[in-house]
């Protein structure tokens, strides 16, 4: 083979390692869109645009703590996991649970002593109070509707929509 | 002028003190020592700088408890704007949790909002002023009610110092109290969390054992240095709550009643009911000898009035 | 009445008509009149007007209450959970009827047999006070027919109110004994007369003893509820004692405004020894009512030193709290001490009828007026009010039925 042709290899061999691997430091942007569904009963999935936040966001660990490998954004945490290596996800429903006063996994919580995070929260809670908390910081969308609309499940639950109670409102009461 | 025949007294006493018998044995109350609640009862910590007001623990509420349809929608946030005598919003027989907005001055964050339901006190006051033994402290932590021996006397409401008990006016057949009771029947006694911790988005809320929520409540305060305000509500107060809340901003701030002292309600009355047994057993004597003493004067000018 | 007997209409005081036959019980409840002349008196008599509005209005509202329910009938709500039901017709009628302990007390047990013309009437004070006291009460409960469930269903010993519950109902018991003499006198039923007798002593020690306990029970009410009731009405200690040495002399003072208002109203029916001995009685309950008084006070004043309350006494409540005090307390204890000085049953009426005031005006006060003081103010419903008045009006109507047929206000004539 030439040194020509090698060269040209080598850097198609980059580009293409650059391209194929999503994982590696904070050039690479990961999915572009999201679907968050997996808790969807009152409201529909969230239509999550990743690549749009990665780019606000700037560093992975606003939102992914450690788990992509670098350092985390607040200093208390990286007291610990500075030099982390790359969890096996850095999807939020991996170390989030689902359920997070299911019994079975309060008495995990409960019988490691050694564990620090016992105020983890769930996978909904890990979700509004990472997302609303930025969103209120920085003026984004604060309202429930603004990223996942309501089922119609949830207009039952609200009594909102067609479920709405009649319109005038009884007079007394205490 | 009556001569006290030892028979006829204790006729008369011991019909009178038969019947005090049964009062008076009743009315002592527990001695020194507070009752630090159950080992592994539940508690839910309430995080006040994470509620944002979106009213879900309320529909949740509703739904749980069967309770009747709202004036208005649950997304609806103009209830934060309802006052009532002056008041903002408080439980009734149809919500047995709601919340409130507090604006205070100088916050960030914006307004603070506070989510209200029974506080399943461990010494509660509705219970220990109740002459039926309608409430009960459950192991698992809830204060729960018996409807079926209400008789109606509203002294819990008198009795609870957060004003929390509310009851069915409106009914004529079959009015009771009504109040949070932690999804007991339906949740807690299964060792699940009730429903407005389930579904609240925020996860203002953490269910887990009262020992285990001081604990962390004191945690948080101490990892995030000048976030908090430096106070526990309810690890104390009144003996005291399962309930217990941290906030960001002074808690008189927003609605809650700081001057209520450590002592559960109980305590104000006991000194009153260490009085009852002092009665039942000193008068009967007292007045018996007043009654010898006057007696005896008057058998003497008798005497006197025969002689002469 | 009084114009009857005014004419020379001899009402009935023995057993036997004055040709020697026995009046029936029919004769018996009516007057001695007959039903014709009975009625004419009824409706001659203006209070009996009055009595007929209050019935007309009152008695729709009262059966509106049970068929509606509370929401309908009261300002009651979930921050005010008492009203004027309990505030007048529990915590100012049983403050009121003390004096059937007091009379029982004094006379059987202190043997002041100089008592013994007013006593009987301190007895019936007493028995209808807690009778109605337990009418209004049945009237407020949101369930009346539960109410012997702290008796035999549910017991709740630790709480106050259920040493309330068992208190007036065993209390109850016994002022009914105690008054079957005069029952066994109209009706001629010496046994029953016999029986009471013999067990008078231990009657009345343990009516002292019901007594003590739930008129300071009744007090002690208001301490489940430290921060609501204003700390000019309140106190964790004391509050019990208050309510207690407060029935002492309401009792008394509601006996003298009885006892008055029995002479002027129902004159036909008061004998000579009940006339002649009022007086003097009236100044002998005067004494006691100030000492009760002299006794409220230094207390009231203990208590308020003992939470360190002195400055509220400068505040809009403080103004109040000193009217109450002035008025309910200070000048009946002035009064009533002149009037024993002075040896004047008139002063002594006049200070009665402030003393009873001024109960009601404490009563009023802790339990509904600066009860939630934090808050807003409540307002009875107009209903409340209408009810409360018709409830009262019948407790006066079988006051006066009674007074005009057993023998309180005049002696028996037993035949000889």
């Amino acid at each position: 083979m030439g040194g020509r042709t090698r060269r040209v290899m080598g850097v198609a061999v980059v580009v293409a390692a650059l391209g194929v691997s999503p994982h590696i430091g904070r050039a690479a942007g990961g999915p572009a869109m999201v679907e968050l569904g997996s808790l969807s009963t009152l409201f529909g999935a969230v239509p999550f645009d990743h690549a749009k936040h990665a780019g606000l966001a700037g560093d992975c660990a606003e939102c992914h703590h450690h788990t992509l490998g670098g350092a985390p954004v607040k200093e208390n945490c990286a007291r610990c996991h500075k030099a982390n290596q790359p969890a096996k996800s850095a999807a939020c429903r991996e170390c989030h649970p689902a359920e997070r006063f299911e019994a079975g996994y309060m008495a995990t919580v409960a019988g490691n002593p050694q564990l620090y995070h016992t105020g983890k929260p769930g996978l909904k809670g890990a979700y509004h109070q990472k997302c609303l908390g930025c969103h209120q910081a920085m003026g984004g969308p604060t309202g429930c509707e603004d990223c996942h609309s309501m089922t119609e499940k949830g207009e039952a639950f609200y009594r909102t929509g067609k479920y709405a109670p009649a319109a005038a409102p009884k007079k007394g009461g205490h | 002028m009556k001569k006290i025949d030892r028979r006829n007294f204790l006729k008369g006493g011991l019909a009178g003190s038969a019947a005090i018998a049964v009062t008076g044995t009743a009315a002592t109350a527990k001695g020194a020592g507070t009752f630090g609640g159950y080992p592994n009862s539940m508690g839910v910590l309430v995080d006040l700088t994470k509620c944002v007001g979106c009213r879900t623990c309320e529909a949740a509420c509703n739904k749980e408890q069967g309770l009747p349809e709202p004036e208005k929608p649950f997304n609806d946030t103009s209830v934060f704007d309802e006052i009532k005598h002056g008041q903002k919003r408080r439980t009734s027989e149809k919500a047995y949790t709601v919340v409130n907005r507090y604006e205070v001055e100088g916050r960030e964050g914006g307004p603070v909002f506070r989510k209200i339901q029974c506080n399943h006190c461990q010494e509660p006051a509705c219970l220990t002023s109740c002459f039926v033994n309608a409430y009960t402290k459950t192991p698992e932590g809830a204060v729960v009610y018996n409807p079926k021996v209400c008789v109606g006397c509203r002294t819990c409401m008198v009795a609870c110092p957060f004003y929390i008990p509310a009851y069915s006016y409106s009914s004529a057949i079959n009015p009771v109290v009504k109040k949070c009771i932690m999804c007991y029947d339906t949740r807690l006694k299964f060792g699940r969390p009730p429903a407005c911790v389930e579904a609240c988005p925020q996860e203002v809320m953490v269910f887990g054992k009262r020992t285990d929520l001081i604990k962390l409540g004191h945690q948080r305060i101490k990892e995030n240095p000048g976030k908090y305000v430096d106070h526990l509500y309810g690890e104390n107060e009144v003996g005291g709550t399962s309930w217990m809340y941290l906030s960001d901003v002074p808690f008189d701030k927003v609605g809650f009643d700081t001057h209520l002292g450590n002592e559960p309600i109980i305590s104000y009355v006991k000194e009153f009911l260490t009085v009852v047994p002092m009665v039942l057993t000193i008068w009967p004597a007292l007045f018996t000898g007043f009654h010898l003493l006057s007696n005896r004067k008057e058998a003497l000018t008798k005497e006197e009035e025969t002689k002469g | 009445m009084n114009r009857l007997v005014g004419r020379g209409f001899q009402p009935i005081a023995s057993h036997v008509k004055p040709d020697g036959t026995r009046w029936s019980v029919k004769e018996k409840l009516l007057l001695g009149l007959t039903p014709r002349e009975y009625m004419a008196v009824q409706v001659r008599n203006p209070f009996n007007w009055l009595l007929w509005l209050i019935y007309a209005i009152g008695l729709p509202v009262l059966v509106g209450r049970f068929i509606y329910g509370l929401g309908w009938a009261t300002h009651g709500s979930y921050d005010y959970p008492w009203g004027l039901f309990l505030a007048w017709g529990l915590f100012t009628m049983v403050p009121l009827s003390a004096s059937g302990f007091m009379m029982g007390t004094t006379v059987e047990l202190f043997g002041r047999k100089d008592f013994k013309p007013i006593e009987r009437l301190g007895l019936l004070n007493g028995l209808l006070g807690y009778l109605f006291a337990v009418m209004f009460l049945q009237v407020d409960l949101g369930q009346p027919w539960r109410l012997i469930y702290p008796m035999f269903v549910s017991l709740g010993p630790a709480a106050v109110l259920f040493l309330v519950a068992w208190h007036v109902a065993t209390y109850l018991s016994c002022q009914v004994a105690e008054l079957v003499p005069a029952y066994a006198e109209w009706m001629g039923l010496p046994k029953a007369k016999k029986a009471i007798k013999s067990i008078v002593l231990g009657l009345t020690v343990a009516g002292i003893i019901l007594s003590t306990l739930h008129q300071g029970a009744l007090g002690a009410l208001f301490t489940y509820a430290p921060g609501k009731v204003h700390p000019l009405w309140y106190s964790s200690p004391f509050q019990w004692f208050h309510f207690l040495v407060s029935a002492i002399f309401a009792g008394l003072s509601m006996l003298i405004v009885v006892s008055t208002l029995s002479k002027w109203f129902l004159r036909w029916r008061c004998d000579d020894n009940f006339k002649k001995n009022l007086d003097t009685l009236t100044v002998g309950l005067a004494k006691g009512a100030a000492l009760a008084l002299i006794t409220y006070l230094v207390i009231k004043v203990i208590g308020i030193a003992h939470d360190n309350d002195w400055e509220y006494l400068f505040s809009g409540w403080g103004q109040w709290f000193l009217f109450e005090m002035t008025v309910g307390v200070i000048v009946p204890l002035v009064l009533y001490t002149m009037a024993v000085r002075n040896d004047s049953a008139k002063l002594a009426r006049f200070s009665a009828f402030l003393a009873v005031f001024g109960i009601a005006l404490n009563r009023l006060n802790t339990a509904l007026i600066t009860f939630n003081w934090k808050l807003y103010q409540e307002i009875p419903h107009w209903r409340e009010v209408v009810i409360v008045i018709t409830v009262y009006a019948t407790y006066i109507v079988v006051y006066r039925a009674v007074l005009a047929r057993l023998p309180i206000l005049y002696t028996w004539k037993e035949r000889n």
